[in-house]
Order: C-alpha cells, then sequence, then structure tokens
C-alpha cells in the first residue's frame, strides 16, 4: 500500500517539475519574444500555456486522487496540498506569459529597448522561475528564500520602467501606445514574479510546514 | 504458532472428553438397567404370590408409585392398573410381552417413546387362572440422561479450552525460544533442535554465496565506476522508469549536481524539453541525439535505449563536450572569410592605382607616390601570404630540425631588428636575464621573440617600456601597454582576430603574429600564460618543457 503511495507521490513530483520546467520555457520564450522581437517564439508561447494547462489539470486530479484514496497525513498531506496550490500559480504564470506573447506580436518587433530596465525585468523573472523550480526540485529552502527575496528587486525594476516609460511618452506622445503595451507587459512580468514568490513559499510549506507569516501572528 | 498448537490441544481434549463421557455413559446406562430389571424381576415375583393369593385387594392394598402394575384378563382385557382407569384401557392382547407370556409363561419387552426421551420395560407373568400380572417402569434414555447434564459439559468444555490455551501458550514459547535465540550470523555455533541442522547448514551456504555475490558485484560496481569515472564523456544510465542508476564524474560535471542524484528521476537533474524529449524517443526503442548548450559550452548528448530480451531495460546516455571542435569549426569559416578578405584588400589598392595609371589620370610628379603604393601594399601581401604559409606548415606539422638554440641570443637578434619601429614608438626595450639553451627550431623560435616583441612595442603607450626576461626555461615580455580587456584575452590567438578592429591598419600587421606565436609554441611542446590589464600593459610567459641535459 506505502510502497504503491510513494510511487504516486514520485509521480506527482515528477510532473510537478516538468510542469515548472514548461513554465520556465514559457516565460523564457516569451522574454525572448520580447527582448529579440522574434514572432516565431511569440507564437510558442500559446502553445506551451496550452501544455501547461492541460498538466494542471493532470495533477490536480492526481492530488484529489491521492487525497481520497490515501488519506495523507503529516509531510505528505503538506507536500500534496502544496502542489495543487503550486500548480495554481504555475497555470497563472503560463497565461500570464501567453499575454505577454500576444502584446509583443502588436508590438511590431520593437524590443522595449527605450526602456532597458525592461529587459532587466525579463531575465531577472526568468532567473526567479528556474531558481523557485531548482528550489522545488532540491528541496532548497536557502534558494526558495533567494527567490522570495528577488521579489522586490523586480518591483524596484516596475518602477524604473514606469518612470522610464514617463519619460518616453512626455517625449513623444505619438509614442503612447507603444508605451502602454510596454507597461503592460512589465506588470505581467512583475506578476509572473510574484507567482514565482508564491512557489517558492510552498517549497517552504512543504518542506518546514510553516508558511509565510504564519509564525508572525 | 500458538494458534495452531491450542487447536490441536483443544481437538485432542475435546476428542477424549467426549469418548469418556460416551463409554461411560454406555457402561453405567447398561449397569443401571440390569440391576432395575433384576429388581422388577423381584418384585413382580412378589406380586405374582401376592395376586394368586389375595387377588384385586392385594393389589389395591399394594401401594407402589414406583412401578406400573397392570394386570390382565386372560382375554386381554385390563382388570386392574394402578395408574389409569381400567375401564377406559384397551386390549392388551396383542401386547409383545402378554402374547410371550401366555405362550411360554413369562415375556419382556422394551419400548421407547417416540420423543426418545423415555423407555420402557415391561414384564409379564402368567398367572395359574390364567391371568397375566404386567410390571413396568420407564426410564430416561441415554440422550435424555445426557441432555440433563449439559450443564456440566459446558463447564467441562470452558475449563478445556482455557486450559488449553493456557498451555499452546507455554508450549509455543518453549519451542519458538530457542528458535529467537539462534545466532543467524554464525548458524553452526547454534545448540538446538538437531532438526534444525540441515536447515543451519543451508543456511550458512547461502551465507557464502551472498557474501561471495556482494564482492563480486563490488568488485564489479568498482570496475565499472573505475572506468566511466575517468572516461572523458558523461555517461548516465537510467532505468526504464527514468530514474537514474548509474552517473560517472563527466556527467555530474556536464549536468551540474553530484552523487545524491542516484535514485532519482531524470528530470531533477535536468528539465529542459530537449533532453526530456531526448530520453522520451529513446524510451521508444528509438536512437536519438541532440546538442545541448549548458553553461557556455556546447555538449552532443546520444541517447540510446538498452533492450533486455526485446524488453526496454533502460537508456544510456553519452554527453561529449564539442565545444572546441564547434569552435574550430567556426574558426575555420571564420579563417576562409579572413583571408579571403584580407588578401583582397591591399589587390584593390594594388589594381586601383594601377590603373589609375594605366588610363594616365596620375600627374607624372604623382607617379612615385602611386608606385610606392603598390610596392608597399604588394610587400603587405607577401608578408600575409608568408604567414599564411608559415601557418599552414604549423598547421602540417612538418618535422623541422633542431638543434640548441640560446634564448638570450635570439632575443637580441629580435630587438634589434625591432629597433627602428621601437625607436619610431619611443619605446624602451630592455633584454634581461640569462643565456638559456633550448632545443627547438631556430626560425620558430625567433618567431615567437620577434612577434610578441613586435605586439608589445606595437601595442604600447608612446614612452613605454618593453622588458624580455629569460630565466631558465621560460621567456617573459612584459609591456607598459594598452593592455588586452579581460574578453578578448582568450581569443587573441585566433587568426585574424584583433581586439580593435578599426586601429589595425594603422598599426599595420596581418592578425597572424600571436596565432604563429600559439602554434609555434604548441611545436615545443611549451605553454603561454597571458596576464593582462587594460591601461596597465600586458605580460605573456612562455614556458618551455624543462630540458633533458644530454
Amino acid at each position: 500500500m506505502r510502497v504503491r503511495f510513494d510511487e504516486q507521490l514520485a509521480l506527482l513530483n515528477k510532473e510537478l517539475i516538468a510542469m515548472g520546467a514548461s513554465c520556465e520555457e514559457a516565460i523564457a520564450a516569451a522574454a525572448k519574444a520580447l527582448t529579440s522581437g522574434d514572432p516565431e517564439m511569440a507564437e510558442k508561447v500559446p502553445l506551451i500555456d496550452s501544455e501547461i494547462d492541460e498538466k494542471e489539470r493532470e495533477i490536480e486530479s492526481l492530488c484529489l486522487k491521492l487525497l481520497l484514496q490515501q488519506q495523507p497525513v503529516a509531510r505528505d498531506l503538506r507536500q500534496i496540498s502544496a502542489a495543487l496550490k503550486m500548480i495554481t500559480d504555475m497555470e497563472r504564470i503560463g497565461d500570464q506569459a501567453a499575454d505577454i506573447a500576444e502584446i509583443v506580436g502588436f508590438l511590431g518587433g520593437r524590443t522595449g529597448a527605450e526602456c532597458a530596465a525592461i529587459g532587466d525585468m525579463a531575465r531577472a523573472v526568468v532567473r526567479m522561475m528556474t531558481d523557485s523550480v531548482d528550489a522545488f526540485v532540491k528541496k532548497d529552502l536557502d534558494l526558495a528564500q533567494s527567490v522570495i527575496d528577488c521579489d522586490d528587486n523586480v518591483d524596484e525594476l516596475f518602477t524604473q520602467v514606469k518612470s522610464s516609460l514617463i519619460t518616453l511618452i512626455t517625449n513623444d506622445p505619438s509614442e503612447g501606445e507603444y508605451a502602454l503595451d510596454l507597461l503592460m507587459i512589465a506588470k505581467y512580468f512583475e506578476r509572473i514574479g510574484d507567482h514565482a514568490v508564491n512557489i517558492g513559499e510552498w517549497v517552504v510549506f512543504s518542506v518546514t510546514g510553516v508558511h509565510k507569516g504564519e509564525n508572525e501572528l | 504458532m500458538t494458534k495452531k498448537i491450542f487447536r490441536s490441544i483443544f481437538l485432542v481434549s475435546l476428542i477424549v472428553i467426549l469418548a469418556c463421557m460416551a463409554a461411560a455413559s454406555a457402561f453405567l446406562y447398561s449397569y443401571f438397567s440390569e440391576i432395575q430389571q433384576d429388581q422388577l424381576q423381584a418384585e413382580l415375583t412378589l406380586a405374582s404370590q401376592g395376586v394368586e393369593s389375595d387377588g384385586e385387594n392385594y393389589l389395591n392394598a399394594l401401594n407402589i408409585t414406583d412401578y406400573r402394575i397392570t394386570w390382565v384378563g386372560a382375554d386381554g382385557t385390563v382388570l386392574y392398573d394402578n395408574e389409569a382407569n381400567p375401564d377406559e384401557m384397551e386390549n392388551h392382547l396383542d401386547r409383545p410381552e402378554v402374547q410371550e407370556a401366555l405362550s411360554t409363561g413369562s415375556g419382556s419387552g422394551v419400548r421407547t417413546s417416540s420423543t426418545l426421551s423415555e423407555r420402557t420395560y415391561y414384564l409379564a407373568h402368567l398367572l395359574s387362572d390364567g391371568t397375566i400380572l404386567r410390571l413396568s417402569y420407564s426410564t430416561e434414555s441415554v440422550f435424555a440422561l445426557l441432555g440433563g447434564m449439559w450443564y456440566a459439559i459446558v463447564i467441562v468444555l470452558i475449563i478445556a479450552v482455557v486450559l488449553s490455551l493456557a498451555l499452546a501458550k507455554r508450549l509455543a514459547k518453549s519451542i519458538i525460544r530457542p528458535l529467537n535465540q539462534l545466532d543467524l550470523d554464525h548458524p553452526l555455533e547454534n545448540d538446538s533442535y538437531e532438526e534444525l541442522t540441515p536447515l543451519l547448514t543451508r543456511l550458512i551456504q547461502q551465507h557464502r554465496q551472498i557474501d561471495h555475490q556482494l564482492e563480486e558485484l563490488h568488485d564489479r560496481q568498482t570496475e565499472f565506476s573505475a572506468v566511466t569515472d575517468n572516461m572523458s564523456e558523461g555517461l548516465i544510465l537510467l532505468g526504464s522508469d527514468g530514474s537514474i542508476l548509474s552517473i560517472n564524474r563527466a556527467a555530474m560535471k556536464v549536468f551540474g549536481t553530484d552523487g545524491n542524484c542516484v535514485g532519482k528521476d531524470m528530470l531533477t537533474v535536468d528539465r529542459s524539453r530537449q533532453v526530456q524529449e531526448l530520453l522520451h524517443q529513446a524510451m521508444s526503442g528509438e536512437h536519438s541525439e541532440t546538442i545541448l548548450s549548458k553553461d557556455g559550452r556546447e555538449y552532443q548528448l546520444n541517447a540510446s535505449p538498452i533492450v533486455n530480451d526485446g524488453k526496454l531495460g533502460g537508456v544510456a546516455l553519452l554527453a561529449f563536450d564539442i565545444t572546441e571542435k564547434a569552435m574550430m569549426e567556426r574558426q575555420r569559416r571564420e579563417f576562409s572569410a579572413n583571408v579571403s578578405h584580407e588578401l583582397k584588400t591591399p589587390l584593390h589598392s594594388i589594381m586601383g592605382s594601377a590603373e589609375l595609371i594605366e588610363n594616365g589620370l596620375v600627374k607624372a610628379d604623382d607617379m612615385p607616390r602611386f608606385v610606392s603604393r603598390i610596392r608597399s601594399e604588394a610587400t603587405r601581401l607577401v608578408t600575409l601570404i608568408d604567414d599564411i604559409i608559415r601557418l599552414s606548415q604549423l598547421d602540417e606539422g612538418i618535422e623541422m630540425p633542431k638543434e640548441q638554440v640560446d634564448l638570450m641570443a635570439i632575443s637580441r637578434e629580435a630587438v634589434e631588428a625591432l629597433s627602428p619601429l621601437a625607436s619610431e614608438k619611443d619605446v624602451e626595450v630592455s633584454v634581461t636575464g640569462g643565456h638559456s639553451y633550448i632545443s627547438g627550431v631556430r626560425r620558430l623560435l625567433y618567431e615567437i621573440v620577434f612577434n610578441l616583441c613586435e605586439n608589445a612595442i606595437k601595442y604600447n603607450k608612446d614612452g613605454g617600456k618593453v622588458d624580455i626576461n629569460i630565466s631558465k626555461n621560460t621567456l617573459t615580455v612584459t609591456d607598459t601597454g594598452i593592455g588586452i580587456p579581460p574578453e578578448h584575452q582568450s581569443r587573441v590567438f585566433e587568426r585574424f582576430y584583433r581586439v580593435d578592429k578599426s586601429h589595425s591598419r594603422e598599426t599595420g600587421g596581418t592578425g597572424l603574429g600571436l596565432s604563429i606565436v600559439k602554434h609555434a609554441v604548441l611545436y615545443h611542446g611549451a605553454e603561454i600564460k597571458m596576464e593582462s590589464h587594460v591601461g596597465d600593459g600586458t605580460k605573456i610567459s612562455v614556458i618551455f618543457p624543462e630540458q633533458d641535459d644530454k
């Protein structure tokens, strides 16, 4: 019985890593599409997104099956409930990457070079996502914490993007639409960063059993 | 064990109890009924005498409740009965005991009631007047007797159960104790049941076998890891479920992991789509390969399925580092492009000037300038072709005669040859250190010193310094020049590579100097080291292998 359960937990772990890898790929492709203005890259993202959605449903049903059939306790329960929460974040990340790719399509090959911070944001968020999945794979608390800390960095970059876009519009009002598109992209990146932080927090929870803010209460 | 013993003990006691009961009741029952029949016979004899003498009066006076007395007339009508009204009773002539008495003088009979719970014994006696006196008594049958004893039986059974349980427990414990105390690591040193000896002997045989196999396995494992760990290619063996069975050191380096990943899924080591697809394909039984870029290096990954008896046993994943190969490929392509470009530039200049002269567009005064340009470009072309020839000679690896060469003498020679250039740039060149004899090709060694020194002067600041130091087998050229930025340091030895691409025309040179140096150094089996800081200068050391004194 336990052997079968362990097998299923291992499967859950595998599926989660695969889903995380897909998310990484989606963001990386979206970021590449933006920085290189490559429309082919942008077209790849929605495909990956639908893959991520499918994975979410699979993992969800696996988690529910485990909860029902094995009635896990303690660490196992934590792992499964954390997985259930994590896939929600991952699914949102996939959606937002697809949204970014869609907007990149409207930019007409422009790469946002006018606003250096947006490229930095893209790189930082891709890094965060990779780290959060790595933290999950290695159950590495320090790495998870570094992802959580990195969010301030991304928020800071978002403020920079905002002010440089304001300058862009002030200098040339005809750039308004372009600037707004860039702002949307930056906002999506910022949201993805938040989701990566959530994943980091769930990794911490699944290892230690303490979710953020719990010890402050 | 306890359960089994209990069951057999209980079964035995149950059978014994039942058998005893059956035997005792059968014996006692027959004994008592015999006594009773004797009594009945005696009573009947007495009663018969009484009736013969006193008739019915005797019977009426007789107050007996133990027996039933029936007096039957010769025609079978009941004359008297002490338990029922004789008038209501039927004719008794057909009763077997009556019939028997009529014919033989006395008769007996036994009848069991319909419920089996009662047995009635009858004795009849023919009186002298032809009437028959019958005595009967009823007794409970064996079954009824046993039925009456049920509570006693239940108590005995409960006692049997409890006793059997306690005994079984004790017995099981005492049987098991020596077994539990068996020292399985040393089976033959045990002093326990003799019946166990074959088992223990077998055990010791298996012990030996397992030890042997473990040792063999360990040897093989060590052998395997010794072989794989010293491979420069990364090797990962995966089980059919995608878990890592074995990973060698090179593969750990490629994927940036450690030995802890053994037993985990390959996903935890690398989750890139490329690798997953590669493995997926291999899992479906096809050989597949891909090129993976990781941490700035390129790896070729080959995945082949391991098939055992037609079933997929796993996947072997090989990783080759092809960074150098890919780079060389790129360099070769760049070289051809560069060579044609570099050769074409002076030719264009020559052709242009020649065309102008041919069409008579050059004034007589300008003629020397044009001619000298043609000459200098042609010289440049010759130098370039010379350099390329030298390089390709080095590439070909043609054996050249070796001799003992004094590095100091060569350095002096080179400095002498470069002195016009040095004075032009106002660079002070010094040669320090002592004589050092190296076995090598004189021309190539000169090439090394000359090119290094030339670069040191050319890329120096005005009024800078160059020092050539020779100590033992090391030649060091230090300058106070502009330095090489770190990102270019690894590439300056490539052919036609220039740090400042726009600068090249100004300083002249073919871009092949350092490339020639590198090849000449390699030819001598020496090593080249570079230290450079932008603005501070560059220090290049050539370390020749230790010379064996012959």
